[in-house]
Formats: C-alpha cells, structure tokens, sequence
C-alpha cells in the first residue's frame, strides 16, 4: 500500500512478505523500489480501511451495544454485563476470535479492567500490563524516547516509580494514562453509536432464515418497542432494524417517517416497502442468530402543519423529476446529453446516465450575432456525397446527396479540424493519425442549408472523400 | 511573391512554442521566406540563439556538402554556385510578443533601430521588475511610455493568463530619475487599458502613424473571409495597413503533437481533458509565400506587406557594441597605463628590480595585445574585485580558476595563483585574436562570504550597470519523461517507474533494454508514445533561472541592451541571456563564484593566526615543494584534502607518487570521467611508473613523424588535458582553427545539445587519413568526448594543484587545526565528522569532547588539542552556544539553562549530547535532570520555582552501557569519541568468522575473507562495470569492488544497508593498494540496533563519491553552491 506523504509516496502497509524482504511502512517508495523492483503497490485507502473497522464493529455490536473504534486497526468494546450470555469473559473473547479469524483478520484480543490497560495489551501484545513499552502512554515521541533515555522502557518500570517526578517532567496527562494502564482509574468507553431511546432483541438459538420468520419476529419486536413508546408517550421518528447473520455479516435496515409514530401496522408497512426496495434482497444466508429492533430517535407525538404555499424551483424539479425516474426505472436507463471539450464534432456531446455524478462541463454558448458553428441536426454516421469542388482544397461548387444534385450558392468555410492524435496508437508521428476534416456551411439554390466535410487534405491522401455531417435547421 | 514570418513563438516562449528557434532560422531558410522573426512572449530569450544559428547556417551547410561530397568520392570542393547556395537570402529580425495584463490585445513589438531595441527592453524590465521571478506584467501604459523606434503589429486577440506580481517589488533606481510624467494626471484617471483590437489602433493610430499594423492570420477557423473582410475594413478605416502572419507555434507541421503536449503540460491537464485548450488543427506552422498568398487571395497586400514591413528594420544584434565600466581607472590616467602601471609595480615587488627575462618578455606581449584588442577595463575590473576582497578585515580569500591561469598579467594582478616563473604558462589558451570573444576570468570567493563580494559589485556599478547572467534551465530525461507521463494522463506509478528506467541526468529518454527490465513492452503503444513524445521534449527550454555568479557590467544603462528579471534571492537581478548568448554576442563577463575549500583554508589560517603559528595568506607564502606533503599524499593519507580526497584519489596517489606541483595537476586531472571514459589511466600510470616506453604514435610519411611529440610531451604521450584534445584535433586530424574552435564549444555545451557526432566522424576520418591507427584516433575522441562531461582544462587543475598543496601542507603541519577548519566548513566534501575526528586521532590530535564549560560554537584549539565544538550537535543553534560562552562557569543544569536563557530543547540537545558531564552528570542523568528544569520563565515565577525544584528523591536510572553511550554519541553529534559501533557488536562478529578491516588488510593476497563493517561510501564510477564501496569498522576500513554483473543480484543488500559483511577474495596491489574482491554481499543493518533499542546509531548514509556523480564545477543553482549535492544513490 503506497501513500503520498510529504510530497512523496511512502509505504502505508506492507503484507508479511514485503516485511520479510525488510521493507516498513514509512519507507519512501523509490527507496523500496531499488530494493525490490518488482514490488506490487497499491494505493492506500485509508477511508475503505476505517469502513472495514467500522463493519467488523457492527458485528461486534452482538456482543455489546457499548463499542467504540479505535483507529486504524483497534475495535474497544465495553463488555460490563454482556459477558454472561456466552458464560464469561474469556469465551466471549474466544467466539469473537473465531468469528474473526473465520473472515481472514488475523486480530489480537485482550482483556483489562480499564479500556486502556486491554487497549495497551492487545496493541502491544503484552500478557501483563507491566510488560507494555512505555509507548502505551500516548505521550508522543518526546516523552517516549525521554522515558527510553533514562532507561525507563515499559509500564513496569515506571509502576515502581514515584509519580510526582515524572509529573514534573512530562505533565499531568501522562500521570493519568499510566493510571489508567495500571488499572487505577476506570474511564468510559464513548460508544460510536448513542445508546438508543429503546431497543427490543430476539435472541434465537437456531438461526432463523426464513423471510416470513424474520418479518414476524419484527412484527413481535415493533409490538413491544410501540408499547414503550406510548407510556413515554413519545413517537417513533426512525426506527432501525438490524439482523446479526450467524456467519457475521450484519444487515441493517432504516426507516424514517416524517411525522412520529407508534403504529406498529403502520411501521410494518414502511418496514415491508423497505424490504421490497431493496436492491440486493435480504439475504438470510446461513439465518440469522440475532433481531434487534432500535428506536434512535423519539419526539412528542404531535401533528404538525405543512406550509401552504411554496415556491418550485424548476431545475430542482428536474433534479427530483431524475430521481423519481431514476429510482423507478433504474439509474443507468435514464439519460441525459452532457457536453464534451473535444473539437471534433461527434464526439462534442455524449450521453451518459443523468444522474451521473461526473464534473459537468458547460456548453459552448452561441456568439450573439453570429450563425451557428454548429448544425441542428448532426447525422450519426457522415452520409458519403459527391462534391465538386475547387481543387486543391477549393469550395464545394455543387454535391449529389441521395440521387439529388444541389447547387451551392453560399459557402463560408473551410474550419479545418485535425484528428485527435492521442487516440490513434501510433498518431505523434506523421502520417498515422487519421485525416484531417475540412467542414464547410453551404447553402444551396433552395435555401437549404447544409454542414460538408471533406476527409483528407490533398497531402495526405491522393483523393479525399466528402460527406455530409449535418443540416441547419 | 514573397512573403517574411514575423510572429513566430519559439521554445523560449515556455510551454507556449514547439519549436526551438534555430528550427524556425532553419525551416524559414527552407521554405524560402526572405525574413524571419522572432517574438516570444514578453522575452528576447532567445533571438540569440536565433540569430548564431542563422550566423553559422552557412558554415554548416558548407560543412555538410562538404562531407556529402567525401562519402560520394568527389573532390571536397564547391563550385561557385554551390557555395552561393549555402548562403542564405534571409534576414533574422529580433523582436518580442507583448503580453499585457491589463486585457490589451497582444502586440508584436520589432525595434527599427539601435534606440529601438533599448525602449523595447526597457519596456520588458519595467514589466520583468513587477513580477516574480520569470514572469512579466505588462500594461498598455507602460508601452506608450517606450514608443520610440518600436514597429508595432497589432494582433486582434489576447493570449495573456494570470502573472504572479512581486510582493515588494525592489527599487530600482537609474542614474537619470524616469522622465516626469508627461500626461496631465485627470487624463491619467479615466484612461483604462484598451480592451480589444479596435480601440488599441484607436488610441495608437495618432500617436504612432507609419508604424503600426494590424496582424491578421487565417487558421482555416470556418469564418476566416468574413473576418478578414471586417479587419480590412476597420484597419482602413484608421489607416492601418494589414500584415499578414501565420502566427507559428511550431516550425513544421509535424510537431503539433508536442504543442499539445506543452500546452497540456503548461495547463496542468492531460490531453483527452485539455479539450478546447488545444488547437483544432495543425496549421500554424511556418508557410511559403505561396500558400500564404493563396490563403490570403482576398487581401494579398497583407502578404506583401510583410516585405515592407522587414525593410523597415535597421536592427541587427551585431549592433549591440558595448562599453566595459571606466570606474576603477583613476583619474588622469588611460586604462592601459594604469594596467602597464599595476603590473610592472608588481612585477618588481615579487622579482625584484631586475626582472627575470622570462617575465619582462611575457608582460610586454600580453599588455600589448590587451591593448590592441582594448581588455584593458575587463581586467582592471576583476583586479578591482580581488583587491576588494583582499582589503576586507578579515580578507576574503579569492583566486582566479580556469584559463586565466595562463596569463602573467592575471597573476600579477593577483587574481592567479600559479607562478610563471616555474610553469609553463599557454597564454594563447586564454585569449587570442583567432577567437573572437572576450576573455573569461572566473574567480573563486569563500562560499560563506561572496555575497559580500556581490554586493559591493552591486553597490559599485548600480543594479542598473549590473547583473547576473541568465541560466536556461532545460527539460532533462527525467522531467521530460515525468511531464509527458502525466500530460499523457498516465497513472502516477507508471509514470514513476518509467522516470526510474533513465539513467543519469543527461543523455536520451528511456531505452528499450531498461524499459523490459522494469516491466514494460517498449511496443506497447502508450509507452512508445511516451518515449517519442519525451525525447522530442528533452533538451526544450524549461524555465530561466540565474547563472552562479557570472556578472555581466557595463557602463551603460544594462537595461537598453537586454531585458532584467528579478532573481528569485533577495536582492539579486539577472539578465535574460546565458553565457552562450553572452558569448555570441561578444558582451563581458565576470564570474564570481564560491568555493567551500577556500572558507575551510581561511578559517584554518584564521586559527593559526589566534595559535600565533604565523600569518598567512593564498599567494605564495607556502612554497610548494616540502618532500614531507608530498610523502604524507604518497601515502595516500588525503582525507579531507581539495579534490583529491575521494577513495578513487585515494589510491590513485601511492600510485601516482606525486612529487611536484605539477604533479598534482596531474593527479586532479586524471581521476575524472573524460580520462577514464577515454582509458587514458592506466598508460599514464604504467609510462609514468617505467613500465611502458613512452611512445608517440606518428602519422604516415609525409607528415613529420613527431607532431604528437609537442601535443603530448608533458603528459608522457598520453593526453590528458581539454588543451591537448584539442591540439591533437589540429594538428593530428588537421582541424581547422574555426573546427577547433566549435569543437571546444561543443565540448562545453554538449551536456545540453549535443552535436558531438559529427565531430567524430571528422576527427576519427582525419586521423586515420594521415596514417594513424584507427584504434588510437577512436580512444582520442572517446576522451574528448569524455570532456564533454567534465573535463579539466591544464590551467584550471594547475589553479586546482595550488589549493590542493595548501590544503595538505596545512593537514601535515596543523592536523588539528586543519581537522577543526573542516569540521567549521561543514557541510563539504565526502566524509562525514566521524571520519574527519578519527582521521586527525590518528595523526595523533588529542579531540577533546563537547562540554557547555568548555566548547564554543566552532570546533577550536584548547592547548594543542581540538575541543569540539556545539555546532557539532543536531539541530543546535548558533546563538544558544553564543549564550553559553558568554555566561559561563555553570554550576549545575538549571543554572545553565536561567543564566543562559536556554529554551528547554537547547538544554535537552546538550544533556543528550553528552555535554553536560562537567556539571556532574553524565547522559542519563543529564537528560533526566534537565526534563524538570523549567526555562524562559519570568523571573518571578523562576525565584519562586527555585525553591521547589531543590530536593528530589533519587530516580535511581539504570546505568547506561557503553554501546548505548555510542549510539547516542552518533545519533546526536554524528561521531563518538567513546568507542566504534562496530567494536559493540566484534564479539558477535568473530564468532561467526568476520575478519576486522585491520586483519582483512593485513592477509596475504589470494585469501577468502569476510569482513563487516560500516558502509560510508559506494559508487559505480565511470562505465558503472564496477561498484566500489568502503566500509569502516574500529580498526580501519576496507574497499570492496564488486562487480556490475554481481551487483545485480545483490542490489539490495548493496544499495540499502548500513552495516554490511563482505565475502571475497583480497587483492593486493604491487603499491599496497588492498582491494577485497567481493562475491557476496550480505546486509547486517539490522544488527546495528543491538546497540541500543533507544539510539538508533546514525552512522550517516554514506556519501556518494564526486566520481560517481561528478558535479559541474558550476551552473548550480547559486542556492546549493555552498553545499555539495545532496548525496544520492545510484540506482
């Protein structure tokens, strides 16, 4: 995994093979390059990263709702009183383990009475706490190389020593991580999901897999979710539904009603409508171990008026229009003529999904006063003529187009359009791109008005052909 | 019919121009035009370059008919129409394409006359001066301020973009103040800049009658009649005539890829993004008349005005005459009596009152031709300098290099340092009436102190009357290849590893063979893409930047003979031409430069002068003769010595056995690219060493048989100088003195344009064709062809030779004082601070280590001893050891760092420095100790705090070994007095079967050894056949040589370890030069962290030898002069 840091690409992560060839994340890519010229990179991803983490805390969230990431590579969970649905501590960790190691993670466990202590422990991969390399202390660089400089090098050895000196030294920050990592302090875990309002679970000790099962279960669920929710006498403003698969994936599934509710009927509706929508349908694989059914957010049950009156913005309502036709008949059927830069005519506009979220590019405005450059119409394929004409590189006189002749009386031309060289393997060189166009607006003696191109100039080919590319309107 | 092409815009328009201006002279003199100018954007870089090329057209064309006729077997002679045919019919006009910034139309500016020219570069310096360097902005006003004698074409469009204006643009002031401002200032206030073509003649028209035309083009845009119809109908309407132009962008129609490519680069886009920014078609290129005429049918008195307008033009370059500056001649005096007077004064103050003859007879001929040829101001300028430098307190060292070596007259002046009493001086090398250009004297100043010098040539000739020459910066393969990558819109890493397949900085793009290596198919379309698109863009004009310190002085305004840029340091302005337009156009240059060497030598002075040792300076109060130097050099102990302190030079010198002056001018000489890549080496050694008759190969019969002889002689037959190359062309493969001449300068300029090939054919062909082998003529120009990288002509290595003497006289007689001096000059040179202390340990100096109660900032002298110095310390500061030094004695830490006001990382650099243990402690507990002491505190708060920090009970730190001792020693200051890496780790290493460096040295020749040790250099000198690399450990070093086809294999190990172990066989050396001839090389780096976790041992990443990587002695960036080039590996 390569990354630009400071202005050059350094290596973000290596695989154990690449650290076996004694390459480390940090090392400049050219530098690793001399060393191993056929290295494989790819670009780091830090974001798809932090979405892996995220996943595999999802998963962990069967074991409690109080879990937290601790970039890049930590997941903390707090596990006060969940451990005795899997008999204690220790099995729980060994079912997390062999979930883990069942997708590939390879992952380090370990348990503390401190968030700190267990986080230190696993980093560093320590049994005791008094083994941890004063790295643990999070003081940065400074403080680390000046504790290893004094010959202080793990938790331990500082342990034994009194506090009051390294306070003087270091801060207070570092006194109260050390206690922390002993253990004699028990900070909390902020969880990255706010603990919600309510939340209901079925446990079940064969997984289920069956739709039917899973909507009942919901069903069940909502019911007695409804009923907290009305001796609080509040409404439901979204209710979320997440189904732990045994094999652990987790589905989630959100529903946002814009006025509050209790109505179980109701919420199974929307839940349904949800279920049908979905892209990819449930997929139940192996069944699912776990329904829980989450209330995040609850208001006053209350009616609320909507504005009589508002303005519509019709770009917006294009915009929506897009959208609802998106949705309905599928994002890549409806489409919409984007302009592209490219001088040569057919490939100046192109079509593309309309909801594509690529960079627009402005069409050319018509100058004021001027005829257009442009024909109304342009023929997909160049219809092949005969011309007359000047010779060489002279005016059409007069063109025969599908067995009728026509005389031009008016011509402004020729705007000569080059190939796209980058587009032909060997077009730098000469002679190897394709021809050259010279187009020319003509008007005939009906007033007819038409867009000639003549293909190949004379010192490029020995007879060029013509052909009609579009007529004004 | 005939037309002239006015607008074209070269390569020195940058990104902008495809073609570089010698293909338009070329192309133009092809296609028949009568006229050809050009008009770069807001420059004149390069009408120069335009104007030579069309100068040597003719010569050229000769020359290549000439050898047409020899391959054809014909008589090489033209007749009368074949050499009227290599005359060209066309004229070169010399103007510049105004770009305003102000929303003006672009407009085509040509000077008429002489006056001309000056308002046009004045007009583009007032533009240069308001912007960053290298861009100009322009306004309309500043134009009508400049009018005179400028034929202006107007263009109906703007090409301008976004310039980048100077923060603080710097005064500029001239002699005579700007001319008041003539138009009321109400006017003033409602006149905005013009903002199409039509109002431009309107405001023009009246004040400009007869000299101003309207520039128009068909590029076949669709609506080009119409369009036309409209210009000639305004253009009437004011009474400005038409002036047909293609506006070129490129000179032939084949190179509109790379336009785009330019344009792409210049846009930052690739080219499927670039869209409209491209042209749509291929026409602007250089037309006949012919088809000009037939685009042009309906106007065909545009085509004829351009001849009207060509006829107009009374400007030649040629006519840029100018005046060197009167001031150092005293009043009453003419310039030449005053030089006859400086000289003889001196003459007699060195020899006496009778002048040896050998003098007398060379100052009278080189004052009479300075005379004839009218140098006298030239060299009264660079002695005004010298003796600037010289009457500072303290005096600025200085000496003249290069060719002005060969004359008496410059080392009278005291410019010089090489004696012509005792050398054989050439002074026809220098100057001579043959070549037309002026004389070239380049002057070394201490690198830390010639910005004083720099200044005071400002302070004395004005910013106006001085300036630096310009510098055209030029794509090379890499840039090119990483540019066009892009541009291509191909992905970064692609791009990358493209970039890594060419070798060196020079030379042609990627080629097939490295292209497979690093996984490419050279016929894969996009790649071979790249490459034809890259090489095209080799060599093109990048950017300008500012020659190292080459001055360009005159006693005119500067500004009227070329354009001023602002440089991009502070207080420095440049002109836009190089040295080679300097050159051609005859004008006069000083080269001021810098040289690290020359600050180590006046600061090892400096400390003998404080020791009371004596006072000395560079002239020649140190003869150069003492047997005990050249004994120290013979025995190749040159550590830190000028030049001739590489590992090649190293064991050059037992070999060399180098016993007089000359000797070493040998010596700098012969290890150099040109001599190696020409195998001139080892013959000289072995002739040199009686091992070889030295011979003299002799043409056939009726040539004399010992013309090689009078070439040769000094250097054994075998040659070794830029002089002898050349003579050997003249007088071996019968050059003529202009042949010579272009081949000196193709030797100079090759790195950038080539044009060497065709001098091969020539040299080898005349050699062969009087009888000499072909073998031997082939080596000759292979040597040449060597110079062309790097080459030292004689009198340079002799200026050289002095210094390296100096140097070695002072390291044998002062080692300590040299050690300190060198360690003062830091960074400079190869070796790192561990091997300078070492080297001076072992010449028996007592290094005393850093102390806050002791040392200073500078490395000194304490009793006979060298006391190290704070500066040795990473990241310290200059004024912290300033504080130190003058609050000491120190009690304790806190009274360190309170009475010195020490911020707390300056107390932590010391403790962990290890510079503390005079206060009673060591490292460990220095560092712990100075954690809690507070700083920079206000007084109050530090009184009451001075309390507390009283007792603290004992942390009871665990002792620190040794090796951690050492680790930290090397991590902090570079060097350890405490101990070698290595030693820490011997134990380990003899248990596997390692030989220290001192045993593998000391074992018979033939042996199989392994050797560990740390890595301070590698390179692959030369063809690269060989990689040689040295390792240290604590009894000595080892050189390794390790052949290219094992490198291959071993690439790992050999570019990126620290601490290596070698296995092969030792080589010994008749001269004892020992050489371990390695097999197998195996990286141990990671063992170095056995010292100490906490330390990581910063043995330095070694060096890479000048050898490798040989440095131009100039044309850096003035910036890096100071410092040697970043080390870099080869890869």
């Amino acid at each position: 995994m390569v990354e630009k840091q400071r202005g050059a690409m350094r290596l973000a992560a290596c695989d154990p093979a690449a650290h076996a060839l004694g390459l480390t994340a940090g090392m400049a890519l050219a530098d690793a390059r001399a060393r191993v010229p056929d290295l494989a990179v790819f670009d780091h991803d830090p974001v798809a990263d932090l979405n892996l983490l995220g996943w595999i805390a999802d998963g962990c969230e069967r074991y409690t709702p109080a879990c937290m990431l601790d970039p890049p590579q930590g997941l903390l969970l707090d596990i006060t009183g969940c451990e005795h649905v899997f008999g204690d501590a220790a099995r729980l960790a060994q079912d997390l383990h062999a979930r883990l190691s069942r997708h590939g993670f390879t992952c380090r466990i370990a348990l503390g009475g401190t968030p700190d202590s267990a986080q230190a422990k696993a980093r560093y991969a320590a049994r005791a706490i008094s083994d941890v390399p004063v790295e643990a202390l999070d003081g940065g660089d400074k403080v680390h190389k000046a504790l290893r400089r004094a010959g202080l090098r793990s938790i331990g050895d500082l342990a034994a020593r009194p506090r009051k000196p390294l306070a003087a030294r270091f801060g207070k920050a570092v006194v109260v991580r050390l206690a922390r990592l002993l253990e004699e302090e028990d900070p909390r875990i902020t969880p990255r999901r706010s603990l919600p309002i309510i939340h209901v679970a079925q446990n079940f000790a064969e997984p289920i897999s069956r739709t039917n099962d899973v909507l009942a279960t919901i069903e069940m669920l909502a019911g007695s979710a409804a009923l907290q929710l009305q001796e609080r006498g509040q409404g439901g403003r979204r209710f979320e539904i997440r189904l732990f698969r045994s094999d652990g994936h987790v589905a989630r599934l959100a529903v946002d009603t814009g006025t509050p509710t209790r109505d179980a009927a109701l919420l199974m509706r929307l839940i349904r409508e949800r279920i049908d929508a979905l892209s990819d349908p449930l997929d139940p694989g192996f069944g699912y171990d776990l329904i829980r059914l989450e209330v995040p957010l609850a208001e006053v049950l209350a009616n609320v008026q909507v504005g009589l009156e508002t303005k519509i913005d019709t770009n917006a309502a294009a915009a929506a229009l897009i959208d609802r036709l998106s949705v309905r008949l599928g994002a890549e059927r409806v489409r919409q003529f984007h302009a592209r830069q490219s001088h040569i005519p057919e490939r100046a506009a192109l079509e593309r999904a309309a909801q594509s979220d690529a960079r627009k590019v402005d069409w050319p405005k018509p100058v004021p006063g001027e005829p257009a450059m442009r024909p109304f119409r342009l023929f997909e394929t160049p219809q092949p003529i005969e011309v007359t004409a000047g010779f060489p590189e002279g005016e059409p006189r007069s063109f025969r187009w599908r067995r009728h002749v026509h005389r031009v009386t008016r011509v402004e031309g020729p705007e000569r359009i080059s190939p796209e060289w980058w587009r032909h393997p060997r077009g730098y060189a000469p002679g190897n791109g394709s021809l050259t166009r010279d187009y020319y607006r003509v008007e005939d003696n009906e007033g007819r008005r038409f867009w000639l191109f003549r293909r190949g100039l004379y010192d490029e080919i020995e007879r060029p052909l013509w052909y009609l590319h579009g007529i004004f309107a | 019919m005939s037309y002239a092409e006015l607008a074209c815009t070269s390569s020195y328009s940058f990104l902008r121009g495809a073609s570089p201006p010698s293909d338009y002279v070329a192309e133009g003199i092809r296609r028949g035009l009568t006229a050809i100018g050009i008009a770069d954007r807001n420059t004149v870089s390069g009408v120069v370059r335009a104007w030579k090329a069309l100068g040597d057209a003719p010569d050229e064309a000769r020359s290549a008919l000439l050898a047409a006729k020899r391959d054809a077997g014909e008589p090489e002679q033209l007749t009368e129409a074949e050499e009227a045919a290599c005359e060209p019919n066309i004229r070169f006009l010399a103007g510049s394409r105004l770009v305003f910034s102000d929303g003006t139309p672009d407009i085509i500016a040509y000077p008429a006359t002489r006056q001309g020219w000056g308002n046009l570069t004045r007009l583009l310096t007032v533009g240069n001066m308001r912007a960053t360097k290298g861009s100009c902005i322009l306004k309309f006003d500043d134009l009508r301020d400049h009018l005179g004698d400028l034929l202006l074409i107007v263009m109906p469009y703007a090409t301008a973009d976004a310039e980048e204006a100077h923060k603080n643009p710097p005064v500029y002031a001239f002699k005579e103040s700007a001319k008041p401002i003539a138009a009321p200032s109400h006017l003033k206030l409602v006149s905005t800049a013009p903002q199409d073509w039509e109002s431009v003649l309107r405001r023009l028209a009246p004040v400009h009658a007869g000299k101003l035309w309207l520039g128009v083009s068909t590029h076949h845009r669709g609506k080009d009649k119409r369009q036309l119809a409209w210009y000639r109908q305004v253009a009437n309407a004011f009474d400005v005539p038409l002036l047909a132009t293609n506006d070129p962008l490129y000179a032939t129609r084949d190179q509109r890829p790379l336009h785009d490519i330019i344009t792409c680069i210049r846009m930052g886009t690739t080219i499927q993004k670039a869209g409209f920014a491209l042209e749509a078609n291929a026409e602007r290129y250089i037309k006949t008349a012919h088809d000009m005429a037939h685009l042009f049918h309906a106007c065909p008195e545009a085509v004829a005005e351009t001849e009207r307008f060509a006829a107009h033009i009374h400007f030649d370059l040629e006519q840029l005459k100018y005046e060197y500056p009167h001031e150092p001649v005293p009043g009453g005096w003419t310039p030449d009596d005053w030089l006859a007077h400086l000289v003889w004064t001196a003459a007699h103050e060195r020899y006496g009152a009778a002048l040896p003859e050998k003098i007398r007879k060379s100052i009278e001929t080189e004052l009479a031709f300075i005379r004839t040829e009218k140098f006298a101001y030239y060299f009264l300028t660079v002695h005004d300098l010298v003796k600037f430098a010289r009457d500072q307190k303290p005096p600025i060292l200085c000496q003249g290099r290069g060719s002005a070596a060969n004359s008496t007259v410059c080392f009278l002046l005291g410019v010089t340092s090489v004696d012509p009493l005792t050398n054989t001086l050439l002074f026809s090398r220098f100057i001579s009436s043959d070549r037309k250009e002026p004389p070239d004297i380049d002057v070394d100043f201490e690198h830390e102190r010639r910005e004083e010098v720099m200044q005071y040539i400002y302070r004395r000739y004005g910013r106006h009357r001085a300036a630096i020459a310009g510098t055209i910066i030029h794509y090379r393969p890499r840039s090119a290849v990483r540019e066009v990558g892009k541009a291509l819109g191909l992905t970064e890493d692609v791009t990358t590893r493209m970039v890594s397949t060419v070798w060196g900085s020079f030379g042609s793009g990627p080629d097939d063979r490295r292209l497979v290596e690093a996984g490419f198919d050279p016929d894969n379309p996009e790649i071979a893409r790249l490459k034809a698109l890259s090489e095209q863009l080799i060599k093109f004009p990048r950017h300008l930047s500012q020659h190292v310190g080459g001055f360009i002085l005159t006693e005119n305004r500067l500004d009227e003979t070329v354009p001023i840029h602002n440089g991009a340091m502070k207080d420095r302005n440049f002109i836009e031409w190089d040295k080679d337009d300097i050159d051609a156009l005859g004008l006069m240059k000083v080269d001021v430069l810098a040289l690290g060497m020359l600050t180590c030598i006046r600061k090892a002075y400096d400390m003998m002068r404080e020791q009371g040792i004596g006072d000395y300076d560079l002239k020649v109060d140190i003869d150069s003769d003492d047997p005990n130097v050249y004994d120290m050099l013979c025995r190749g102990e040159s550590l830190g010595v000028f030049q001739v302190e590489s590992r090649a030079q190293m064991n050059m010198l037992p070999r060399m056995k180098p016993r007089s002056l000359y000797d070493l001018t040998i010596q700098v000489a012969i290890v150099r690219p040109g001599p190696i890549q020409g195998d001139m080496v080892h013959p000289y050694l072995r002739r040199r060493n009686g091992e070889e008759k030295v011979e003299y190969p002799s043409p056939a019969a009726p040539y004399p048989p010992d013309e090689l002889k009078h070439v040769l002689g000094k250097t054994l037959g075998v040659p070794l100088f830029q002089e002898q190359a050349m003579n050997l062309a003249i007088t071996a493969a019968e050059f003529s003195e202009a042949d010579a001449n272009r081949l000196r300068k193709a030797m100079a300029t090759f790195r950038n344009v080539g044009g060497m090939e065709h001098f091969e054919t020539m040299m080898v062909e005349g050699m062969v064709r009087r009888g000499y082998e072909r073998d031997f003529a082939q080596r000759c120009f292979g040597q040449i062809q060597g110079f062309g990288s790097y080459g030292f002509p004689e009198s340079h290595a002799l200026s050289f030779a002095r210094l390296v003497y100096v140097s070695s006289w002072i390291k044998h007689y002062h080692p300590a004082i040299f050690a300190a001096a060198l360690l003062n000059s830091q960074p400079m040179g190869f070796y790192a601070p561990a091997q300078i202390v070492r080297d001076a340990q072992e010449n028996g100096v007592e290094v005393r280590p850093i102390d806050v109660n002791a040392s200073h900032w500078d490395n000194r002298i304490e009793q006979g001893a060298l006391r190290l110095g704070m500066r040795q310390i990473d990241g310290f500061r200059a004024v912290w050891a300033q504080a130190i030094v003058a609050h000491r004695p120190f009690a304790s830490i806190e009274d360190l760092a309170r009475r010195a006001a020490l911020p707390p990382a300056a107390v932590h650099l010391l403790a962990d420095a290890d510079a503390v243990r005079s206060l009673g402690f060591d490292r460990r507990e220095g560092a712990w100790e100075a954690r809690r002491t507070p700083s920079d505190e206000l007084p109050l708060f530090a009184a009451a705090n001075a309390r507390e920090l009283g007792a603290e009970a004992d942390a009871m730190l665990p002792a620190m070994p040794a090796s951690e001792h050492v680790a930290a020693d090397y991590q902090m200051t570079r060097l350890s007095l405490k101990g070698h890496p290595m030693q820490f780790l011997r134990g380990m290493f003899a248990h596997e079967g390692v030989l220290s460096c001192a045993e593998a040295n000391a074992v018979k020749n033939g042996k199989r050894v392994r050797v560990a040790g740390v890595v301070l250099v590698r390179q692959r000198p030369g063809k690269g056949n060989a990689i040689f690399i040295t390792i240290e450990d604590e009894s000595g070093v080892t050189n390794i040589l390790l052949w290219a086809r094992l490198f291959d294999r071993q690439r790992r190990a050999v570019m990126a370890s620290r601490l290596i172990i070698a296995e092969g066989e030792i080589q010994r050396s008749k001269e004892g030069v020992v050489h371990l001839m390695a097999t197998n090389i195996i990286d141990r780096t990671d063992d170095l962290a056995r010292l100490s976790e906490t330390h990581p041992a910063n043995v330095g990443k070694p060096k890479i030898d000048e050898f490798a990587r040989p440095h131009p002695p100039r044309g850096s960036h003035p910036r890096d002069v100071r410092i040697l080039p970043k080390s870099r590996d080869f890869h």
